[in-house]
């Protein structure tokens, strides 16, 4: 018996993944990490994506993920190849005179620049060609190369247009990178434009241009300077400026998912995706809660340690800083000290950005999704194996792509 | 009861609701895939060729060797599956192996990380002055002369205190230069200045320019302590330590990036990682240059431990060095002064004295005597090479 839905009616993309899940997952991942020297990462973000993937359901089908740490691990060591020359210009710069070195700092930041564009787009590529659905894999094809140059030239004209021209280099990436997308014999289309964004892009551009003049000018009259501390209470327009510009960027950022996301195409199966700005928000605002209570209770737990590890130093209720360092003896302990106390609080930040950000922003996305005429796939092939890339290369030493 | 689950064949997207049978034979067995509506066979898998695919924690993904990449067998619910598992032993089997194999990667992987660590830790102060040796000497004055400008702007232009190369005490301090770089064959001519400053501290760069501030001159209370911080000073010159640290850092933060993976070397943790080995070579350097200014007082007549003294004097170690000792740059200056007495021991006696009684005083009256009353001095932790 084939599948059966009716005509035409949307199907809901469901995610079923629950923070608690995924916080296991990377507590286990992070324990890890330590006797790996890191070198669990690979393990971890295999995990991590297999969580992500086989929690979304479409149409009573999961994603799968069929890339493995091996493959990630040997991208990473190409990736290293890349980087030494690199790493070895720099050092050699930063023993010439300050000219030549600032010239060969911008040269080779320029390059990063335009090395990201190559990077994000081989990533995606790894990620395509690593999901199943329906036991059909999605490929990407296109010239990371050439997505590189295109991302270069856009940010250029970005920079001379003060940003204005974001909405058209959006929608050219966008389109880039969906034209390329294949799923099985099957080519994604893409009809967004950057009509859909402008609007709402100027808008915002507006916004953050009014809110942030409003807040520096009104800190500057009350007595905030380049050149002198003013007090507190002078910053704080400052600050809601700031936050205030961020949630303006992350509605847009809703908007523009909302509206590119939707103007995807497959074959006949059409899909929608609604992200409201305000839920977006609402995840980076409780992921700054939970930082405020993860950091506490670290603090706490530190604080508790120390007493234990030094007592003396706390008595008499105050802190006595010399009578705290003699209490440490020997600079071993005091170094296991600073490096656990440091990786706990790396490790406190990255829990809970990955448990409020990573999921949230996924979960939204997925559960704001549906697709209409999906049975217009039943007809779709699978195309020949893709097994040419070797892990995420550069894409994991220069840290991009999420998930 | 039949089992049925959804298969995917791996050739087109359509989905079949199927019913699973397991077909016992002697030795092995068969998985049974037929339509779950009219019953007809779709497919049969083998199960030795049966393996699991990791999915969702209430979901089986079943797939088979020779099968189509993407063919799978998906069932769910928690009591199917443990019935699936308890009739196919062999797949249980399969993924502890696969386990037992991912583990024995992240295993080798991680041993062979600690064995390029521990090549660095071991190799790279031996590697890095091999390097340096290959570094013309050229490259390393131009080097110098860029440092040597950045201190004039960093720290407000450098004012010599007697400019005159003849004078008595410019002479006496190059004699002395020539005496203690005699027979390091060092291709740098050594360049010694003694410069204005209210920081009691003393330098070398890369390229042979030693710079000994005034208010550390003022400090010293005998030759023997000028003449031990100078001599140590010339030893960071004569080992070309200012290059190889350059070099050994680099190798650090390249080392630091590759743990981490972050090639960018922004992350506190490459910072903290890399000043602990940083100072671990510095602190190598620092003991190097100690002996050899116990060696320049095999040649003349002065204790090199004195050099401790004039240190002590700008700067004890206090409670709080000792417990970051793994970060300083310097040894605990009581493991320095014992070091020191012990390589001075067997010292011959009747040598030169560095400088006459006449020559000492020109050098003390260098920079017009006592500056140094002005304002509090910083320890900047004596004496540094780069």
């Amino acid at each position: 018996m084939v599948m059966q839905h009716g005509p035409g009616r949307p199907v809901p993309v469901v995610f079923t993944g629950t923070r608690p899940e995924l916080a296991g997952l990377l507590l286990r991942g992070y324990a890890l990490l330590l006797p790996t020297i890191g070198l669990y990462r690979f393990w971890l973000l295999t995990w991590k994506r297999r969580f992500y993937w086989s929690n979304t359901e479409i149409a009573g089908d999961n994603l799968e993920y069929t890339g493995n740490a091996m493959q990630l691990l040997v991208g990473f060591l190409i990736a290293v190849a890349v980087f030494l020359p690199l790493y070895a210009m720099v050092f050699y710069l930063s023993t010439q005179s300050n000219q030549a070195a600032i010239a060969g700092y911008g040269i080779i930041g320029i390059t990063l620049w335009f090395l990201a564009g190559y990077a994000i787009y081989r990533a995606r590529d790894f990620r395509l060609s690593r999901t199943l659905w329906r036991g059909i894999r999605f490929d990407q094809t296109g010239n990371g190369w050439a997505y590189a140059l295109r991302r270069f030239g856009w940010s250029l004209l970005l920079t001379a247009t003060a940003g204005l021209a974001y909405p058209f280099m959006a929608a050219s990436l966008w389109r880039y990178r969906y034209v390329h997308s294949w799923y099985g014999d099957l080519r994604f289309g893409f009809l967004g434009s950057w009509k859909q964004l402008a609007l709402p892009f100027y808008l915002t551009y507006g916004a953050v241009l009014v809110v942030g003049g409003a807040g520096l000018g009104i800190s500057v009259a009350l007595g905030v300077s380049t050149d002198s501390l003013a007090e507190p209470r002078a910053y704080l327009p400052l600050v809601i400026a700031a936050l205030l510009i961020g949630a303006l960027a992350l509605r847009y950022q809703a908007r523009e998912l909302s509206a590119m996301y939707s103007s995807v195409r497959l074959g006949g199966a059409v899909v929608t995706v609604t992200v409201s700005g305000r839920a977006l928000i609402w995840q980076y605002v409780l992921c700054g809660l939970a930082l405020i209570g993860a950091f506490a209770v670290l603090a706490i737990g530190g604080l508790v340690v120390l007493g234990v590890l030094a007592s003396e130093a706390f008595a008499g209720g105050g802190f006595d800083l010399e009578v705290f360092f003699r209490q440490m003896q020997g600079s071993l302990i005091t170094l296991a000290a600073i490096i656990f106390g440091y990786l706990l609080m790396l490790g406190a930040f990255t829990l809970m950005t990955e448990l409020f950000i990573g999921l949230g922003f996924w979960r939204l996305i997925a559960t704001g999704a549906s697709i209409a005429g999906i049975e217009s796939l039943n007809a779709v092939r699978a195309r020949g194996e893709d097994k040419a890339l070797a892990g995420e290369g550069l894409a994991d030493a220069l840290n991009v792509g999420a998930y | 009861m039949t089992i049925v689950g959804r298969y995917y064949d791996g050739q087109s997207a359509t989905v079949h609701t199927v019913a699973l049978h397991y077909l016992a034979e002697y030795d092995s067995g068969t998985l049974l895939i037929g339509d779950a509506a009219d019953g007809s066979e779709i497919a049969r898998w083998a199960a030795s060729d049966l393996y699991l695919v990791p999915g969702r924690r209430d979901e089986m993904r079943l797939a088979a060797s020779g099968q189509p990449a993407g063919a799978r067998v998906v069932v769910r619910g928690a009591d199917t599956i443990a019935r699936i598992r308890a009739t196919l032993p062999v797949l249980g089997t399969k993924q502890r192996r696969e386990t037992t194999r991912q583990r024995r990667l992240a295993v080798t992987a991680t041993l062979a990380l600690v064995a390029v660590i521990a090549t660095y830790l071991y190799g790279v102060p031996l590697l890095a002055s091999r390097i340096v040796g290959l570094v013309p000497p050229a490259w390393e004055l131009r080097l110098g002369a860029t440092v040597a400008s950045q201190l004039q702007s960093s720290l407000g232009g450098l004012q010599i205190c007697d400019p005159d190369p003849g004078s008595l005490a410019n002479r006496a301090l190059t004699r002395f230069g020539q005496a203690a770089m005699a027979q390091s064959g060092s291709p740098f001519a050594l360049d010694i200045n003694i410069v204005r400053s209210d920081i009691p501290n003393a330098f070398a760069l890369p390229g042979g320019q030693v710079f000994f501030l005034s208010a550390l001159l003022d400090q010293a209370q005998s030759p023997d302590e000028f003449a031990g911080v100078l001599a140590h000073e010339i030893g960071h010159v004569a080992h070309r330590h200012g290059m190889e640290q350059l070099i050994s850092s680099a190798g650090t933060g390249a080392l630091i990036g590759f743990i981490l993976g972050d090639m960018t070397g922004i992350s506190v943790a490459a910072g903290l990682g890399s000043t602990i080995i940083d100072a671990r070579f510095s602190r190598d350097a620092e003991r190097q240059a100690d002996a050899f200014a116990a060696q320049v007082a095999h040649r003349l007549e002065f204790d090199a431990s004195g050099l401790v003294d004039l240190l002590n004097r700008v700067g004890e170690d206090d409670d709080f060095a000792r417990a970051l000792a793994l970060l300083s740059t310097h040894p605990l200056t009581d493991d320095r002064k014992a070091a020191l007495d012990r390589l001075g021991q067997d010292r011959p006696s009747g040598l030169e004295p560095p400088f006459t009684p006449a020559e000492w005083q020109a050098i003390k009256a260098m920079c017009g005597g006592a500056l140094d009353q002005r304002g509090t001095p910083i320890n900047v932790g004596a004496t540094r090479t780069k």
